[in-house]
Protein backbone atom coordinates (compact mmCIF):
# COMPACT_ATOMS: atom_id res chain seq x y z
CA UNK A 1 0.00 0.00 0.00
CA UNK A 2 1.54 3.22 -0.90
CA UNK A 3 1.98 6.05 1.36
CA UNK A 4 0.07 9.32 -0.16
CA UNK A 5 1.43 12.17 2.04
CA UNK A 6 -1.31 14.99 1.11
CA UNK A 7 0.33 17.81 2.37
CA UNK A 8 3.62 17.65 0.95
CA UNK A 9 2.14 15.97 -2.43
CA UNK A 10 4.28 13.16 -2.36
CA UNK A 11 3.73 9.37 -2.92
CA UNK A 12 6.11 6.66 -2.16
CA UNK A 13 5.61 3.62 -3.25
CA UNK A 14 6.73 -0.04 -3.55
CA UNK A 15 7.54 -2.60 -6.13
CA UNK A 16 8.82 -5.55 -5.76
CA UNK A 17 11.43 -8.12 -7.72
CA UNK A 18 9.39 -11.55 -7.65
CA UNK A 19 10.87 -14.89 -9.01
CA UNK A 20 12.22 -18.87 -8.23
CA UNK A 21 15.99 -18.65 -6.77
CA UNK A 22 18.61 -17.56 -8.88
CA UNK A 23 16.57 -16.20 -12.25
CA UNK A 24 18.22 -12.81 -12.06
CA UNK A 25 15.98 -10.89 -9.52
CA UNK A 26 19.00 -9.25 -7.50
CA UNK A 27 20.94 -8.51 -11.50
CA UNK A 28 18.04 -6.50 -12.60
CA UNK A 29 18.01 -4.43 -9.62
CA UNK A 30 21.90 -3.96 -10.35
CA UNK A 31 21.78 -3.02 -13.44
CA UNK A 32 18.75 -0.25 -12.72
CA UNK A 33 21.41 0.86 -9.83
CA UNK A 34 23.93 1.18 -12.41
CA UNK A 35 21.79 2.76 -15.55
CA UNK A 36 19.17 5.18 -13.77
CA UNK A 37 22.17 6.91 -11.56
CA UNK A 38 20.07 10.11 -11.75
CA UNK A 39 16.82 8.59 -10.35
CA UNK A 40 18.53 6.47 -7.60
CA UNK A 41 18.07 8.07 -4.27
CA UNK A 42 20.81 6.84 -2.14
CA UNK A 43 22.37 3.56 -2.19
CA UNK A 44 21.80 -0.20 -3.06
CA UNK A 45 21.53 -2.42 -0.28
CA UNK A 46 22.02 -6.21 -0.50
CA UNK A 47 21.67 -8.53 2.40
CA UNK A 48 23.55 -11.83 1.07
CA UNK A 49 24.28 -15.07 2.75
CA UNK A 50 27.73 -16.36 1.89
CA UNK A 51 27.18 -17.66 -1.19
CA UNK A 52 25.71 -14.42 -2.55
CA UNK A 53 22.53 -15.49 -2.34
CA UNK A 54 19.98 -13.29 -1.11
CA UNK A 55 19.06 -13.65 2.61
CA UNK A 56 16.49 -10.97 3.47
CA UNK A 57 15.95 -8.67 0.56
CA UNK A 58 17.80 -6.09 -1.92
CA UNK A 59 16.47 -2.47 -1.75
CA UNK A 60 17.29 0.39 -4.61
CA UNK A 61 15.44 3.65 -3.58
CA UNK A 62 14.60 5.85 -6.83
CA UNK A 63 12.82 9.21 -7.24
CA UNK A 64 11.23 9.59 -10.15
CA UNK A 65 10.66 13.43 -10.08
CA UNK A 66 6.95 14.67 -10.81
CA UNK A 67 4.05 13.12 -11.98
CA UNK A 68 0.78 15.09 -12.29
CA UNK A 69 1.82 17.55 -9.68
CA UNK A 70 2.87 14.68 -7.34
CA UNK A 71 6.38 13.77 -6.26
CA UNK A 72 6.85 9.83 -7.21
CA UNK A 73 9.38 8.06 -4.63
CA UNK A 74 9.58 4.43 -5.43
CA UNK A 75 11.30 1.58 -3.00
CA UNK A 76 12.47 -1.14 -4.93
CA UNK A 77 12.91 -4.62 -3.45
CA UNK A 78 13.44 -8.33 -4.67
CA UNK A 79 12.41 -10.92 -2.92
CA UNK A 80 14.84 -14.45 -1.21
CA UNK A 81 13.48 -17.44 -3.85
CA UNK A 82 14.80 -20.06 -2.08
CA UNK A 83 11.87 -22.00 -0.71
CA UNK A 84 13.37 -21.95 3.02
CA UNK A 85 12.95 -18.44 2.92
CA UNK A 86 9.08 -18.65 2.56
CA UNK A 87 8.16 -15.89 5.29
CA UNK A 88 10.74 -13.51 4.77
CA UNK A 89 9.45 -13.21 1.30
CA UNK A 90 6.35 -13.19 2.14
CA UNK A 91 6.64 -9.87 4.35
CA UNK A 92 8.82 -8.07 1.64
CA UNK A 93 5.99 -8.75 -0.31
CA UNK A 94 3.88 -6.62 2.47
CA UNK A 95 2.17 -3.52 1.19
CA UNK A 96 3.34 -3.83 -2.58
CA UNK A 97 2.03 -1.57 -5.17
CA UNK A 98 3.52 -3.29 -8.73
CA UNK A 99 4.94 -6.57 -9.28
CA UNK A 100 7.92 -7.48 -11.68
CA UNK A 101 7.60 -10.97 -11.98
CA UNK A 102 11.33 -12.26 -13.22
CA UNK A 103 11.24 -15.88 -14.85
CA UNK A 104 13.86 -17.76 -15.77
CA UNK A 105 14.05 -19.13 -19.34
CA UNK A 106 16.32 -22.35 -19.01
CA UNK A 107 14.80 -25.11 -19.34
CA UNK A 108 15.90 -26.76 -16.70
CA UNK A 109 13.79 -23.99 -14.45
CA UNK A 110 10.56 -24.23 -15.96
CA UNK A 111 8.37 -25.65 -13.29
CA UNK A 112 10.34 -23.80 -10.48
CA UNK A 113 9.16 -20.42 -12.32
CA UNK A 114 5.56 -22.02 -12.10
CA UNK A 115 5.72 -23.04 -8.45
CA UNK A 116 6.91 -19.35 -7.73
CA UNK A 117 4.31 -17.80 -9.66
CA UNK A 118 1.56 -19.96 -7.63
CA UNK A 119 3.61 -18.95 -4.57
CA UNK A 120 3.41 -15.32 -5.43
CA UNK A 121 -0.29 -15.57 -5.97
CA UNK A 122 -0.89 -17.28 -2.82
CA UNK A 123 1.36 -14.73 -0.73
CA UNK A 124 -0.66 -11.81 -2.32
CA UNK A 125 -3.73 -14.00 -1.66
CA UNK A 126 -2.69 -13.65 2.25
CA UNK A 127 -2.56 -9.84 1.94
CA UNK A 128 -6.02 -9.72 0.24
CA UNK A 129 -4.65 -9.04 -2.79
CA UNK A 130 -5.28 -10.20 -6.28
CA UNK A 131 -2.40 -11.15 -8.55
CA UNK A 132 -5.40 -10.80 -11.57
CA UNK A 133 -5.74 -6.88 -10.07
CA UNK A 134 -2.51 -5.86 -9.09
CA UNK A 135 0.18 -4.31 -11.49
CA UNK A 136 2.22 -6.95 -12.74
CA UNK A 137 4.63 -7.76 -15.79
CA UNK A 138 6.58 -10.58 -16.21
CA UNK A 139 10.39 -10.94 -17.72
CA UNK A 140 11.87 -13.61 -19.71
CA UNK A 141 15.00 -13.36 -18.36
CA UNK A 142 18.71 -14.90 -19.45
CA UNK A 143 17.72 -15.09 -22.98
CA UNK A 144 21.02 -14.48 -23.28
CA UNK A 145 22.09 -17.89 -22.59
CA UNK A 146 20.64 -19.46 -25.94
CA UNK A 147 24.04 -17.66 -27.97
CA UNK A 148 25.77 -20.04 -25.25
CA UNK A 149 24.05 -23.25 -26.25
CA UNK A 150 22.31 -23.68 -23.19
CA UNK A 151 18.69 -24.97 -23.72
CA UNK A 152 15.94 -22.35 -23.34
CA UNK A 153 12.56 -22.07 -23.32
CA UNK A 154 10.99 -20.02 -26.52
CA UNK A 155 8.88 -17.35 -25.37
CA UNK A 156 5.50 -18.65 -26.81
CA UNK A 157 6.24 -21.57 -24.38
CA UNK A 158 6.97 -19.09 -21.56
CA UNK A 159 3.89 -17.30 -22.66
CA UNK A 160 1.99 -20.50 -22.10
CA UNK A 161 3.66 -21.78 -18.96
CA UNK A 162 3.03 -18.49 -17.21
CA UNK A 163 1.08 -15.99 -18.75
CA UNK A 164 -2.11 -17.32 -20.49
CA UNK A 165 -4.51 -16.25 -17.95
CA UNK A 166 -2.82 -13.32 -16.70
CA UNK A 167 -2.34 -11.87 -20.24
CA UNK A 168 0.02 -9.17 -18.44
CA UNK A 169 2.62 -7.41 -20.03
CA UNK A 170 5.56 -9.76 -20.85
CA UNK A 171 9.12 -8.68 -21.69
CA UNK A 172 12.22 -10.98 -23.33
CA UNK A 173 15.12 -9.81 -21.39
CA UNK A 174 18.73 -10.28 -20.10
CA UNK A 175 19.52 -8.78 -16.73
CA UNK A 176 23.50 -9.51 -17.05
CA UNK A 177 23.38 -7.36 -20.58
CA UNK A 178 20.43 -4.88 -19.28
CA UNK A 179 18.45 -5.82 -22.37
CA UNK A 180 14.93 -5.13 -21.31
CA UNK A 181 16.07 -4.57 -18.27
CA UNK A 182 14.94 -1.06 -18.18
CA UNK A 183 11.46 -2.03 -20.66
CA UNK A 184 10.11 -4.11 -17.75
CA UNK A 185 10.61 -1.54 -15.11
CA UNK A 186 9.09 1.22 -17.04
CA UNK A 187 5.98 -0.58 -17.73
CA UNK A 188 5.48 -1.67 -13.94
CA UNK A 189 6.31 1.84 -13.15
CA UNK A 190 3.30 2.83 -15.70
CA UNK A 191 1.00 0.47 -14.34
CA UNK A 192 1.26 0.96 -11.00
CA UNK A 193 1.41 4.84 -11.46
CA UNK A 194 -2.44 4.20 -12.95
CA UNK A 195 -3.35 2.12 -10.46
CA UNK A 196 -2.30 4.86 -7.93
CA UNK A 197 -3.50 7.73 -9.54
CA UNK A 198 -6.76 5.75 -9.93
CA UNK A 199 -6.29 4.92 -5.61
CA UNK A 200 -5.34 8.68 -4.99
CA UNK A 201 -7.22 10.26 -7.73
CA UNK A 202 -4.80 13.10 -7.11
CA UNK A 203 -4.90 16.12 -8.91
CA UNK A 204 -2.55 18.86 -10.54
CA UNK B 1 35.34 -35.37 -26.89
CA UNK B 2 31.99 -35.92 -28.10
CA UNK B 3 29.86 -33.18 -29.00
CA UNK B 4 27.33 -33.88 -26.35
CA UNK B 5 28.94 -34.74 -23.93
CA UNK B 6 31.02 -30.92 -24.66
CA UNK B 7 27.20 -29.52 -24.52
CA UNK B 8 26.55 -31.51 -21.18
CA UNK B 9 29.42 -30.51 -19.77
CA UNK B 10 28.99 -26.66 -20.52
CA UNK B 11 25.31 -26.55 -19.10
CA UNK B 12 26.90 -27.94 -16.09
CA UNK B 13 29.06 -25.44 -15.49
CA UNK B 14 26.91 -22.74 -16.53
CA UNK B 15 24.28 -23.78 -13.78
CA UNK B 16 27.02 -24.13 -11.37
CA UNK B 17 28.25 -20.42 -11.80
CA UNK B 18 24.75 -19.15 -11.84
CA UNK B 19 24.29 -21.42 -8.45
CA UNK B 20 21.64 -23.53 -9.20
CA UNK B 21 23.48 -26.26 -7.92
CA UNK B 22 21.10 -29.07 -7.80
CA UNK B 23 20.30 -28.78 -11.84
CA UNK B 24 24.44 -28.60 -11.92
CA UNK B 25 24.50 -31.57 -10.04
CA UNK B 26 22.36 -33.68 -12.14
CA UNK B 27 24.00 -32.31 -15.61
CA UNK B 28 27.43 -33.57 -13.99
CA UNK B 29 26.10 -36.85 -13.67
CA UNK B 30 24.68 -37.28 -17.25
CA UNK B 31 28.03 -36.20 -17.92
CA UNK B 32 29.67 -39.12 -16.45
CA UNK B 33 27.18 -41.46 -17.38
CA UNK B 34 27.73 -40.33 -20.80
CA UNK B 35 31.56 -40.26 -20.69
CA UNK B 36 31.12 -44.25 -19.28
CA UNK B 37 28.64 -45.10 -22.25
CA UNK B 38 30.89 -43.57 -25.04
CA UNK B 39 33.33 -45.83 -26.59
CA UNK B 40 35.58 -43.29 -28.61
CA UNK B 41 37.08 -41.21 -25.82
CA UNK B 42 40.83 -40.81 -25.60
CA UNK B 43 41.36 -40.65 -21.52
CA UNK B 44 37.99 -41.83 -20.59
CA UNK B 45 39.15 -42.33 -16.70
CA UNK B 46 40.95 -39.00 -16.56
CA UNK B 47 38.07 -37.25 -17.64
CA UNK B 48 35.66 -39.38 -15.66
CA UNK B 49 37.46 -38.36 -12.21
CA UNK B 50 37.89 -34.53 -13.42
CA UNK B 51 33.91 -35.18 -13.44
CA UNK B 52 33.90 -36.56 -10.67
CA UNK B 53 35.96 -33.88 -8.39
CA UNK B 54 33.42 -31.17 -9.90
CA UNK B 55 30.32 -33.53 -8.84
CA UNK B 56 31.55 -33.73 -5.28
CA UNK B 57 32.50 -30.16 -5.18
CA UNK B 58 29.32 -29.15 -5.94
CA UNK B 59 27.53 -31.41 -3.56
CA UNK B 60 29.98 -29.50 -1.20
CA UNK B 61 28.73 -26.14 -2.05
CA UNK B 62 25.07 -27.54 -2.29
CA UNK B 63 25.26 -28.58 1.45
CA UNK B 64 26.81 -25.46 2.75
CA UNK B 65 23.85 -23.50 0.77
CA UNK B 66 21.54 -25.82 2.50
CA UNK B 67 22.77 -25.56 5.89
CA UNK B 68 23.45 -22.09 6.42
CA UNK B 69 21.50 -20.27 8.79
CA UNK B 70 17.84 -18.90 7.71
CA UNK B 71 18.35 -15.94 10.27
CA UNK B 72 21.80 -14.95 11.39
CA UNK B 73 22.06 -12.32 13.82
CA UNK B 74 22.54 -9.12 11.69
CA UNK B 75 24.72 -5.87 12.37
CA UNK B 76 22.72 -2.88 14.18
CA UNK B 77 23.25 -1.09 10.80
CA UNK B 78 20.97 -3.88 9.33
CA UNK B 79 18.68 -4.05 12.35
CA UNK B 80 17.96 -0.30 11.75
CA UNK B 81 17.02 -0.35 8.32
CA UNK B 82 14.44 -3.24 8.54
CA UNK B 83 12.77 -1.22 11.59
CA UNK B 84 12.82 1.98 9.29
CA UNK B 85 12.07 -0.43 5.80
CA UNK B 86 8.83 -2.41 7.37
CA UNK B 87 7.03 -0.18 9.74
CA UNK B 88 4.43 1.17 7.81
CA UNK B 89 3.54 4.07 10.35
CA UNK B 90 5.74 6.90 9.21
CA UNK B 91 4.15 9.97 10.78
CA UNK B 92 4.85 11.61 13.98
CA UNK B 93 1.60 11.61 15.61
CA UNK B 94 2.30 7.21 15.09
CA UNK B 95 5.51 7.14 16.18
CA UNK B 96 4.60 4.54 18.82
CA UNK B 97 2.94 2.64 16.46
CA UNK B 98 5.79 2.67 13.90
CA UNK B 99 8.22 2.07 16.38
CA UNK B 100 5.59 -1.23 16.96
CA UNK B 101 6.10 -2.52 13.60
CA UNK B 102 9.57 -1.83 12.95
CA UNK B 103 9.85 -3.94 16.13
CA UNK B 104 7.95 -6.58 14.73
CA UNK B 105 9.67 -7.09 11.22
CA UNK B 106 12.74 -7.31 13.13
CA UNK B 107 11.57 -10.07 14.86
CA UNK B 108 9.71 -11.79 11.66
CA UNK B 109 13.29 -11.42 10.22
CA UNK B 110 14.72 -13.22 13.22
CA UNK B 111 16.62 -10.76 14.40
CA UNK B 112 14.92 -11.69 18.02
CA UNK B 113 17.96 -10.17 20.15
CA UNK B 114 17.54 -6.62 19.00
CA UNK B 115 13.94 -7.15 18.40
CA UNK B 116 13.68 -7.48 22.72
CA UNK B 117 15.48 -4.65 22.70
CA UNK B 118 13.29 -2.48 20.39
CA UNK B 119 10.25 -4.03 22.67
CA UNK B 120 11.55 -3.17 25.74
CA UNK B 121 11.91 0.49 24.75
CA UNK B 122 8.16 0.53 24.03
CA UNK B 123 7.05 -0.90 27.13
CA UNK B 124 6.25 2.09 29.41
CA UNK B 125 4.29 3.62 26.07
CA UNK B 126 0.55 3.62 26.83
CA UNK B 127 -0.49 2.77 23.39
CA UNK B 128 1.48 -0.04 22.38
CA UNK B 129 2.89 -1.49 25.88
CA UNK B 130 0.90 -3.88 25.97
CA UNK B 131 1.32 -5.46 22.42
CA UNK B 132 4.97 -5.17 22.97
CA UNK B 133 5.33 -7.13 26.09
CA UNK B 134 3.11 -9.95 24.30
CA UNK B 135 5.80 -9.85 21.31
CA UNK B 136 8.64 -9.95 23.85
CA UNK B 137 7.42 -13.22 24.95
CA UNK B 138 6.67 -14.44 21.80
CA UNK B 139 10.56 -13.94 21.25
CA UNK B 140 11.58 -15.76 24.27
CA UNK B 141 9.07 -18.59 23.40
CA UNK B 142 10.22 -19.15 19.52
CA UNK B 143 13.66 -19.07 21.00
CA UNK B 144 12.76 -21.72 22.93
CA UNK B 145 13.13 -19.82 26.07
CA UNK B 146 10.54 -20.84 28.13
CA UNK B 147 12.66 -19.78 31.45
CA UNK B 148 13.37 -16.30 30.16
CA UNK B 149 9.68 -15.51 29.53
CA UNK B 150 8.76 -16.69 32.86
CA UNK B 151 11.08 -15.04 34.80
CA UNK B 152 9.99 -11.91 32.33
CA UNK B 153 6.51 -12.28 33.54
CA UNK B 154 7.31 -12.92 37.08
CA UNK B 155 9.45 -9.59 36.77
CA UNK B 156 6.10 -7.68 35.93
CA UNK B 157 3.96 -9.29 37.66
CA UNK B 158 5.47 -8.48 40.66
CA UNK B 159 6.06 -4.86 39.71
CA UNK B 160 3.45 -2.22 38.51
CA UNK B 161 4.72 -1.93 35.49
CA UNK B 162 0.92 -2.68 33.74
CA UNK B 163 -2.52 -2.37 35.49
CA UNK B 164 -4.22 -5.49 36.94
CA UNK B 165 -6.36 -5.15 33.68
CA UNK B 166 -3.12 -5.06 31.08
CA UNK B 167 -1.39 -7.56 33.44
CA UNK B 168 -4.75 -10.09 32.81
CA UNK B 169 -4.12 -9.83 29.05
CA UNK B 170 -0.22 -10.47 28.95
CA UNK B 171 -0.98 -13.04 31.16
CA UNK B 172 -3.32 -14.95 29.32
CA UNK B 173 -1.53 -14.82 26.33
CA UNK B 174 1.64 -16.59 27.72
CA UNK B 175 -0.67 -19.10 29.03
CA UNK B 176 -1.92 -19.82 25.14
CA UNK B 177 1.81 -19.84 24.11
CA UNK B 178 2.68 -22.15 26.96
CA UNK B 179 -0.51 -24.13 25.79
CA UNK B 180 0.32 -24.43 21.90
CA UNK B 181 3.84 -25.00 22.27
CA UNK B 182 2.87 -28.08 24.76
CA UNK B 183 0.45 -29.18 21.79
CA UNK B 184 3.61 -28.69 19.47
CA UNK B 185 6.13 -30.64 21.37
CA UNK B 186 4.06 -33.73 21.83
CA UNK B 187 3.53 -33.27 18.02
CA UNK B 188 7.33 -33.24 18.04
CA UNK B 189 7.10 -30.32 15.08
CA UNK B 190 9.74 -28.23 14.13
CA UNK B 191 11.23 -25.67 15.98
CA UNK B 192 10.11 -22.43 14.65
CA UNK B 193 6.25 -21.57 14.65
CA UNK B 194 7.34 -19.82 11.29
CA UNK B 195 4.13 -18.47 9.71
CA UNK B 196 2.31 -17.25 13.16
CA UNK B 197 1.44 -13.40 12.59
CA UNK B 198 2.80 -11.36 15.47
CA UNK B 199 0.42 -9.40 17.40
CA UNK B 200 -0.32 -6.37 16.17
CA UNK B 201 -1.82 -3.76 18.22
CA UNK B 202 -5.48 -3.69 18.86
CA UNK B 203 -5.81 -0.08 18.48
CA UNK B 204 -7.80 1.85 15.63
CA UNK B 205 -6.32 3.08 12.88
CA UNK B 206 -5.68 7.73 13.21
CA UNK B 207 -8.06 9.09 10.81
CA UNK B 208 -7.05 12.74 10.49
CA UNK B 209 -9.58 13.33 7.04
CA UNK B 210 -12.18 11.63 5.45
CA UNK B 211 -13.05 12.23 2.08
CA UNK B 212 -17.10 11.16 1.19
CA UNK B 213 -18.30 10.35 -2.25
CA UNK B 214 -22.39 11.03 -1.62
CA UNK B 215 -24.65 8.68 -4.04
CA UNK B 216 -27.78 10.61 -3.89
CA UNK B 217 -29.04 14.14 -2.56
CA UNK B 218 -27.81 17.73 -3.75
CA UNK B 219 -23.56 16.34 -3.34
CA UNK B 220 -24.50 12.64 -5.57
CA UNK B 221 -21.48 12.17 -7.34
CA UNK B 222 -19.34 14.75 -5.66
CA UNK B 223 -16.18 13.79 -3.54
CA UNK B 224 -16.46 15.78 -0.15
CA UNK B 225 -13.43 16.32 1.65
CA UNK B 226 -13.30 17.04 5.38
CA UNK B 227 -11.20 17.62 8.38
CA UNK B 228 -11.44 14.55 11.28
CA UNK B 229 -12.13 16.51 14.72
CA UNK B 230 -12.24 13.99 16.74
CA UNK B 231 -11.88 9.91 16.97
CA UNK B 232 -12.77 7.51 19.52
CA UNK B 233 -11.94 3.95 18.70
CA UNK B 234 -14.18 3.71 15.41
CA UNK B 235 -16.39 6.34 15.54
CA UNK B 236 -14.98 9.74 14.11
CA UNK B 237 -16.39 13.34 14.23
CA UNK B 238 -16.66 15.79 11.82
CA UNK B 239 -17.59 19.60 11.69
CA UNK B 240 -20.13 20.06 8.87
CA UNK B 241 -20.36 24.26 8.78
CA UNK B 242 -23.91 25.57 9.47
CA UNK B 243 -23.64 27.15 6.03
CA UNK B 244 -23.64 24.03 4.45
CA UNK B 245 -27.18 23.28 4.76
CA UNK B 246 -27.12 20.23 1.79
CA UNK B 247 -24.57 18.25 3.06
CA UNK B 248 -26.18 18.61 6.98
CA UNK B 249 -29.60 17.23 5.44
CA UNK B 250 -27.28 14.36 3.65
CA UNK B 251 -25.86 13.36 6.52
CA UNK B 252 -28.78 12.05 8.54
CA UNK B 253 -28.20 9.81 11.50
CA UNK B 254 -28.50 6.08 9.65
CA UNK B 255 -27.47 7.33 6.59
CA UNK B 256 -24.88 4.78 5.08
CA UNK B 257 -21.72 5.89 3.71
CA UNK B 258 -20.81 3.37 0.97
CA UNK B 259 -17.68 5.33 -0.54
CA UNK B 260 -14.93 6.49 2.09
CA UNK B 261 -11.73 7.14 1.74
CA UNK B 262 -10.15 7.28 5.38
CA UNK B 263 -7.23 9.96 5.35
CA UNK B 264 -5.05 8.09 8.51
CA UNK B 265 -1.74 10.37 8.85
CA UNK B 266 0.62 8.61 6.03
CA UNK B 267 -2.39 6.57 4.09
CA UNK B 268 -5.70 6.11 2.65
CA UNK B 269 -7.90 3.35 3.36
CA UNK B 270 -11.39 2.66 1.33
CA UNK B 271 -14.23 1.84 3.67
CA UNK B 272 -17.62 2.32 4.47
CA UNK B 273 -19.44 3.90 7.49
CA UNK B 274 -22.59 5.07 8.88
CA UNK B 275 -23.78 8.35 10.45
CA UNK B 276 -24.32 7.54 14.15
CA UNK B 277 -25.06 10.76 15.84
CA UNK B 278 -25.81 14.26 14.77
CA UNK B 279 -25.62 17.29 17.11
CA UNK B 280 -25.80 21.13 16.76
CA UNK B 281 -23.13 22.85 18.50
CA UNK B 282 -24.59 25.45 21.11
CA UNK B 283 -21.70 27.06 22.97
CA UNK B 284 -17.86 28.31 21.90
CA UNK B 285 -16.46 29.35 18.52
CA UNK B 286 -18.37 26.66 16.36
CA UNK B 287 -21.61 27.65 17.58
CA UNK B 288 -23.80 26.89 14.97
CA UNK B 289 -22.20 24.48 13.38
CA UNK B 290 -23.02 20.19 13.42
CA UNK B 291 -20.80 17.96 14.99
CA UNK B 292 -21.79 14.34 12.99
CA UNK B 293 -20.07 11.25 14.32
CA UNK B 294 -19.81 8.13 11.65
CA UNK B 295 -19.07 4.75 12.61
CA UNK B 296 -16.68 3.07 11.06
CA UNK B 297 -17.66 -0.11 9.46
CA UNK B 298 -15.12 -1.35 7.15
CA UNK B 299 -11.49 -0.09 6.18
N1 LIG C 1 23.62 -15.38 -18.54
C1 LIG C 1 22.84 -14.73 -17.70
N2 LIG C 1 23.01 -14.88 -16.38
C2 LIG C 1 22.20 -14.21 -15.54
C3 LIG C 1 21.20 -13.33 -16.01
N3 LIG C 1 20.56 -12.82 -14.93
C4 LIG C 1 21.15 -13.34 -13.84
N4 LIG C 1 22.16 -14.18 -14.20
C5 LIG C 1 23.03 -14.95 -13.32
O1 LIG C 1 22.22 -15.82 -12.53
C6 LIG C 1 22.73 -15.95 -11.23
C7 LIG C 1 21.67 -15.58 -10.21
O2 LIG C 1 21.32 -14.21 -10.36
P1 LIG C 1 20.70 -13.35 -9.18
O3 LIG C 1 20.43 -12.00 -9.72
O4 LIG C 1 21.53 -13.45 -7.96
O5 LIG C 1 19.33 -14.13 -8.94
P2 LIG C 1 18.22 -13.92 -7.83
O6 LIG C 1 18.33 -15.09 -6.93
O7 LIG C 1 16.95 -13.93 -8.59
O8 LIG C 1 18.47 -12.62 -7.15
C8 LIG C 1 23.96 -15.06 -11.15
O9 LIG C 1 25.08 -15.86 -11.35
C9 LIG C 1 23.75 -14.09 -12.31
O10 LIG C 1 24.98 -13.64 -12.82
C10 LIG C 1 21.04 -13.18 -17.43
O11 LIG C 1 20.19 -12.45 -17.93
N5 LIG C 1 21.89 -13.91 -18.22
MG1 LIG D 1 18.71 -12.18 -5.16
Amino acid sequence: MAIFNIKKREIECKIVYYGPGRCGKTTNLEYIFKSYKKQVEGEMVSINTEGDRTLFFDFLPMELGKIKGCEIRVQMFTVPGQVQYSSTRKLVLKGVDGIIFVADSMDVRREKNMESLKDLQKNLKEYGLNIFKIPLVLQYNKRDLAEQGIPIMSVEQMERDLNRQLKVPAFPGSAMTGKGVGKTLQECLKLTLKSLHKQFNWAE
Amino acid sequence: MAINIKSLLQQAEIYRSQGLLQDAEKKYLEVATAIKNSDNIQNKNKLLKAVKKKLSAVRKDNEDVETAPTSPEMSSHVNEMIKKLFSFSHDKTNEEEAALEGAIALAKFGQFEGAITEFKKLLEKESVGVAAAKNIIRCFMTLDSIDAASTQMYEWESSDYFSAEQMEKIRSFFDEMLEKKGIKRDLAASDLPEEEEAVEDEEFLDISAVAITFDSGPHKGEQVELDVSFQSGNIISLIISSNDEHMIENLQVGVKLEDIHFYSPIAIFRGTGVVSAKTQINSGPKKGDYSVDIKIQSI
